[in-house]
C-alpha cells in the first residue's frame, strides 16, 4: 500500500474569534433597520414616495396652522387636535409601511435565515412593532414640535410664554404616543397576515375605514350607555377617548370625544387591544413558513 | 365567455384571499338592520351607513382591492407575459379583465346597498343605490386597472386617490368634489330616488358625463399602457 501523497494546504481559512454580539444587538439591528425602512431611507427613491409625502404633508399642514397663529394671533388647532385631524394620514402611513416592514420578509422567504441567528421568536415582530410605533411617534411629534417652535418663538411672551406652550406639548407628544402604539400594533397584525404587500395595505386601510361608520351608527342608537361606549369602536376614537379621560384639559379646551363616565372602559379597552394585537402577533410568528 | 376572463375570475376565487371581500358588505348589512330592528330614525342612520360606509369605505376599497388585482396580481407574479405572448390585441385582454373587476364589486357593493336602501327607505332607493353604486364600480375599476399599468405600486396610489382626495381633501376643499367618483355616484344615486337621506354637489349631467368619461378614458389608457408594457422586478 502506497503511503498517502496528498497534502492539505493551508489556505488561511480562520475561525471567528471577535467577540459575538447577543441577543440585544440583533434587536437593535432589527428595529433601527426597521425604522430607516419605514420612511426608505437606505433605499430606492421609489421607495420614498410615500412615505414623504405622507410626512411632506403632515409639515406642510404644521406649518400652515403655526403660520396662522403667528399672524392671527388665533389657535388653529391644538397639539392634541393635529393628531385626531391627521387621522387619516397615519391610516394611509400605517398601510405604506406596515407592509414594507413585514410583508416583504414574507414574500421572499427570508424568516428561517432570521430565526437561524440567536434570536427569540418574538424578538422579530416586537423590534418590527417598535420601529412602527417610533416611526408614527415621529411622524406625529415631529410636527407639533414644529408647531411648538413657531408658538414659542413667536408669542413674545418671554420664557414664560415658552414655558406654557411647552406645557401644553408634553400632554400632546404623550397623546401622539398612544395613537402610534394602537395603531402600529393593529397594523403590523393586519400586515403580518399576508405576504403580498397590496393586499396588507388594502386589508390595513379596510380594517380602519370600516370601524368609523360603527361609531356614526352606534352612537345615535337609543340609548345613552351605548353611545358613550360608541367609540370604543373604531382605534381613532378609541385614542381620542382614553386621550380625554387620561390626559384631560391638559390636551385642550374641548373634549375630543363625549364618553360621559366611561372613561376607565376606555383606558381597559386600548389596554386590551394592543395587548391582544401583540399577543396574536407573537402567536403568528411562533411558526413561519420557509416560503 | 372568454378564456381571459376566466382566467381573472379564477385568479381572483382561486384562493382564499376573496374571503377579504366578504366583512365589509357583511357589516353593512349588519349596521342597516340593527339600525332598523332598533327602531332609529332612518334620517339618523342613512347617511352615516350608506353613505359613511357604503359609497365612502366599502364601494372605493372592494373596486381597489379587486381593480388592482385582476391585473395587478398577475404583473406581480410576472404571469402576465404568459398572457401577453398570446396572439390577441391588448383590448381583448383590458376589456375581460375590466369586465370581470367591474362584474365583482358591482355585484360585491350592490347588494349590501340595495338591502341597507331597502331597509332606510324604500325598494326605489335600494334599486338606485344599487344601480348608482354598480355605475361606480365601472369607474374605479377602470381608474385602478390604468393605475396597475401606469405604476408598480397601483394600491398605495389608489389609496392615496381614496383616502386624501376623495376622503381628505374633499372635507377641507370643496372644489375637489368636482373630481370625485364618490361624488357622481351620491348625485346620481339622488337623481334616481330622490331622498332627504343624500346630498349630491355635483349636478347630476356633470356626473354621468364625468363618470362615462373616466371610465371610458382610463380603459382606453390601459389599452395603450399594455401596447408597451415592460415586465420588469418588485420595486425594492
Amino acid at each position: 500500500m502506497p503511503e498517502p501523497t496528498g497534502v492539505i494546504h493551508d489556505i488561511g481559512y480562520q475561525r471567528y474569534t471577535g467577540p459575538r454580539l447577543g441577543r440585544r444587538a440583533v434587536f437593535g439591528a432589527l428595529y433601527l433597520h426597521g425604522l430607516r425602512t419605514a420612511f426608505g431611507l437606505g433605499r430606492s427613491a421609489k421607495a420614498k414616495i410615500f412615505p414623504w409625502l405622507v410626512l411632506g404633508i403632515v409639515t406642510l399642514v404644521a406649518a400652515a396652522a403655526t403660520a396662522v397663529r403667528s399672524q392671527i394671533g388665533e389657535v388653529v388647532m391644538t397639539y392634541a387636535q393635529f393628531a385626531d385631524n391627521m387621522s387619516w394620514l397615519v391610516i394611509f402611513f400605517v398601510a405604506v409601511v406596515a407592509p414594507e416592514l413585514v410583508s416583504r420578509d414574507l414574500r421572499s422567504g427570508v424568516l428561517p435565515l432570521y430565526f437561524s441567528r440567536p434570536l427569540p421568536r418574538s424578538d422579530y415582530p416586537l423590534a418590527k412593532l417598535l420601529a412602527l410605533a417610533t416611526a408614527l411617534w415621529l411622524l406625529l411629534g415631529g410636527p407639533q414640535l414644529l408647531m411648538f417652535l413657531g408658538a414659542a418663538f413667536t408669542g413674545g411672551e418671554g420664557m414664560g410664554g415658552v414655558w406654557d406652550e411647552l406645557l401644553d406639548l408634553l400632554p400632546g407628544l404623550l397623546y401622539a404616543g398612544l395613537w402610534a402604539v394602537v395603531f402600529a400594533s393593529v397594523g403590523l397584525l393586519v400586515a403580518s397576515l399576508t405576504g403580498k404587500r397590496a393586499f396588507a395595505a388594502g386589508g390595513i386601510v379596510a380594517v380602519f375605514l370600516m370601524t368609523t361608520p360603527i361609531v356614526g351608527v352606534l352612537s345615535i342608537m337609543p340609548s345613552r350607555a351605548v353611545n358613550e361606549l360608541a367609540f370604543l369602536a373604531s382605534p381613532s376614537t378609541l385614542v381620542g377617548g382614553v386621550g380625554g379621560w387620561a390626559l384631560g384639559d391638559l390636551l385642550g379646551p374641548q373634549a375630543p370625544v363625549p364618553i360621559g363616565g366611561f372613561g376607565p372602559v376606555y383606558a381597559v379597552a386600548a389596554v386590551l387591544l394592543v395587548a391582544g394585537c401583540v399577543a396574536l402577533l407573537l402567536l403568528r410568528y411562533r411558526k413561519v413558513a420557509a416560503r | 365567455m372568454s378564456t381571459v376572463s376566466w382566467i381573472t375570475l379564477r385568479g381572483l376565487f382561486g384562493r382564499r384571499r376573496f374571503l377579504l371581500l366578504l366583512p365589509l358588505p357583511l357589516l353593512l348589512v349588519l349596521l342597516a338592520v340593527l339600525s332598523r330592528s332598533l327602531g332609529v330614525d332612518a334620517d339618523d342612520w342613512g347617511p352615516p351607513v350608506l353613505v359613511g360606509l357604503g359609497l365612502a369605505v366599502v364601494l372605493p376599497v372592494v373596486a381597489l382591492i379587486v381593480g388592482t388585482g385582476v391585473l395587478g396580481a398577475e404583473i406581480d407574479d410576472g404571469t402576465v407575459v404568459h398572457i401577453l405572448t398570446k396572439p390577441l390585441p391588448r383590448w381583448q385582454i383590458v376589456l375581460p379583465k375590466l369586465a370581470v373587476a367591474a362584474g365583482v364589486s358591482a355585484v360585491t357593493v350592490a347588494v349590501p346597498l340595495f338591502v341597507a336602501g331597502r331597509l332606510a327607505d324604500s325598494v326605489r332607493l335600494g334599486l338606485s343605490l344599487a344601480a348608482a353604486s354598480a355605475v361606480g364600480a365601472l369607474a374605479y375599476s377602470a381608474l385602478f386597472l390604468a393605475l396597475s399599468l401606469l405604476t408598480r405600486r397601483p394600491v398605495l396610489l389608489g389609496l392615496v386617490y381614496v383616502l386624501i382626495w376623495e376622503g381628505l381633501l374633499s372635507s377641507f376643499v370643496s372644489g375637489t368634489r368636482v373630481l370625485s367618483i364618490q361624488q357622481y355616484v351620491i348625485a346620481l344615486a339622488d337623481r334616481l330616488a330622490p331622498t332627504e337621506l343624500l346630498h349630491g354637489d355635483v349636478s347630476v349631467p356633470v356626473a354621468a358625463v364625468m363618470t362615462a368619461l373616466i371610465s371610458v378614458g382610463f380603459t382606453v389608457l390601459a389599452v395603450d399602457r399594455l401596447r408597451s408594457f415592460s415586465v420588469a422586478g418588485e420595486t425594492s
